[in-house]
């Protein structure tokens, strides 16, 4: 072999790495569709079904988006479930207590980017670890939301609290509309803003964004201000949907968000938290737990085989850097 | 920065501390402390029995200290061992299986400290289980579904095998379909804790849309009320009011909806208020060297139905 076609064949499995490593997550997700609507024709991939499945993600793509802002930067943010757990009971506490609907939803969104700030405080200025202060605060907050609403559950909410999680506007639900905004709103902010591009430099090297006259403490403060908000903006439109209020109704957002954007990281951007990414890993895990429902898997075989994805998808993305 | 908040973090640590051993203080020294362990305090009934156990207790001045594990049964171990170290007189599980809890179990006996549990199980360990007859539960839950539906047609089960109680209603309902040959178990599913109620509208989402062309499913059987209330959303939304929903504990969101006359069909009241005062009694009865011939107490429940 000559050394142009040595170079040549080196040239050939970089690009299929770098495509692998693109797109393989994408291809993955396809493939499960795929399969799914093979074995069920008649039901997955049926428009009320895809519509089942955007609704159902719709809270978790909006709670993943303000976790991978904090990504981006290389944080973590444990806190997203235990924050829209408690908005969820303030929220629900207030419109208990005869405070408007409008009101009581604008109190509880200011509740949840206060958290993120005592989380941004204390990660960016306190100089504690994203992951140790987060799971402080978690646990605080989740020990606030228990002692607020005493362990139990909130219901009997205003009527006008429903269309929130459960109105539509035609066919789309709002939900999905308000899910839409807040991907559009962070792919802007990510992408085409300043902020955005501080956020990335800080993610790649901090240091160096510092010395190149970045303010990295106020840029992570607001990137955990804006993962609190959005975790409010989650446990509110979870709340609405069901139409009542519980003390850890938002836990399971903790580690599906961070699952979804490890996940992400595998697609579109070379190992880093991106939106795109997130929202396919939102689907990924939408369409299992919808597809698997549908074909009647046990449970516990659900979560095995959920784990099972994220370990593939993960070890796929490595082989491929590798093979680059 | 650092410091301004190192400080206000110190403050927000000591005055809960603060207040509540100035509260300490007023305690009498030959009062009666009993330590209640619970993994499942975010479910509304749990916390409901727990308060009542609480305040049957205070009225017999005894002091009652709650942890809660939020779901960590490793961490159950850990607070009943907190509790023998404390020295506490009793120490009450609060649901959750006593089978799990072996290690602190063994640790109250050889410190001999008695174990009571409430709702929860039986082990070795274990003085007595105060429970509904959680089979009993199960058994006229499904029933009462049977009649909803006309005594035929498909269900599906939303079961939580880890807890023994509901675990134990699941066999008493399956027992009661597997009787009537009209009805036909066709899934049964594991709800999440913590969030059952969103777990639940999801599958039941999913099962209604596979079902949507020849709508067999006409019933489904939750082992607790908050499984019930999202499946009865789920239909809702769907329309599907031809299926019907039962769920166990009585609670007060179950009987606003069942109230609605909707899917809903019905719940069974557990008499939480009678189990725990019943539990305080035989504390008592026990501590002041009474002889207890029972290790088993069953609270009968009562239908609520439209």
């Amino acid at each position: 072999m000559t050394d142009s076609r040595i170079i040549e064949s080196m040239k050939e499995k970089r690009n299929t790495g770098k495509f692998i490593r693109t797109w393989g997550t994408l291809m993955g997700f396809i493939l499960l569709f795929v399969i799914f609507t093979i074995i069920r024709p008649d039901v997955f991939p049926s428009g009320r079904n895809i519509r089942n499945i955007i609704e159902q993600v719709a809270t978790l793509a909006i709670v993943a988006s303000g976790v991978t802002v904090v990504m981006v930067t290389g944080d973590f943010d444990l806190s997203v479930g235990a924050i829209a757990s408690l908005v969820g009971i303030v929220c629900a506490m207030l419109m208990e207590a005869g405070i408007n609907t409008p009101v009581s939803i604008f109190i509880a969104l200011l509740l949840g980017t206060a958290a993120g700030f005592i989380n941004g405080v204390l990660v960016a200025y306190g100089g504690l670890s994203a992951f140790v202060s987060t799971l402080a605060t978690m646990t605080a907050f989740g020990g606030l939301s228990l002692l607020l609403s005493r362990g139990t559950t909130i219901f009997g909410l205003p009527e006008n609290f429903r269309f929130l999680g459960q109105g539509s506007l035609g066919f789309i639900p709002f939900s999905v509309i308000l899910m839409v905004i807040v991907l559009v709103v962070v792919y802007l902010m990510l992408e085409q803003t300043t902020y955005g591009r501080r956020l990335y430099a800080i993610g790649g090297n901090e240091e160096a964004s510092f010395l190149s006259g970045i303010n990295t403490k106020k840029v992570r403060l607001a990137a955990f201000c804006l993962s609190g908000f959005f975790a409010a903006v989650g446990g509110v439109v979870l709340t609405s949907r069901l139409y009542s209020a519980h003390p850890q109704a938002g836990s399971p957002f903790m580690l599906n968000a961070a699952a979804a954007v490890f996940l992400g990281m595998t697609a579109f951007r070379d190992g880093e938290a991106n939106l795109w990414g997130t929202l396919l890993g939102v689907l990924i895990m939408g369409v299992m737990g919808n597809g698997l429902n549908i074909l009647g898997i046990n449970t516990y075989v659900q979560s095995i085989l959920t784990g099972v994805i994220i370990i593939m998808a993960v070890l796929l993305s490595s082989l491929a850097k590798k093979k680059a | 920065m650092r410091k301004i908040i190192v400080l206000s973090l110190i403050a927000v640590f000591l005055l809960p501390i603060a207040v509540t051993a100035a509260g300490s203080q007023e305690d009498k020294a030959d009062v009666k402390t009993i330590a209640v362990v619970t993994p499942y305090m975010a479910n509304a009934t749990t916390a409901y029995v727990i308060e009542q156990f609480k305040a049957d207790a205070e009225q017999k001045g005894w002091k009652v200290r709650v942890s809660d594990t939020a779901g960590d049964f490793g961490m159950v171990v850990s607070r009943i061992e907190d509790a023998v170290a404390q020295n506490v007189d009793a120490i009450v599980l609060g649901m959750g299986d006593p089978a799990q809890m072996t290690k602190g179990l063994i640790t109250a006996r050889e410190a001999g400290i008695p174990v009571f549990g409430l709702d929860a199980g039986l082990a070795d360990g274990v003085v007595l289980n105060i429970t509904s007859d959680n089979t009993d539960l199960g058994k006229q839950t499904a029933q009462l579904l049977v009649d909803a539906m006309g005594g035929k047609g498909e269900i599906v089960m939303y079961t939580h095998d880890p807890h023994p109680g509901v675990r134990a209603r699941a066999v008493g309902a399956e027992e009661v379909f597997n009787s009537n040959p009209g009805i036909k178990i066709v899934n049964k599913f594991h709800i999440d804790v913590p969030g059952p109620v969103d777990n639940a509208r999801k599958i039941t989402e999913d099962i209604i849309t596979a079902d949507s062309s020849d709508k067999s499913l006409k019933g489904i059987w939750a082992g607790w009320d908050e499984p019930a209330y999202g499946a009865t959303q789920a239909l809702e939304a769907a329309s599907r009011t031809d299926v019907k929903v039962v769920g166990i504990d009585g609670t007060d969101f179950a009987k606003a909806e069942i109230d609605k006359g909707g899917s809903f069909a019905g719940t069974i009241e557990q008499d939480f208020d009678q189990m725990a005062e019943k539990l305080a009694d035989l504390i008592e009865s026990y501590m002041a060297g009474e002889e207890l011939t029972e290790n088993w107490y069953q609270i009968p429940g009562k239908l609520y139905k439209k």
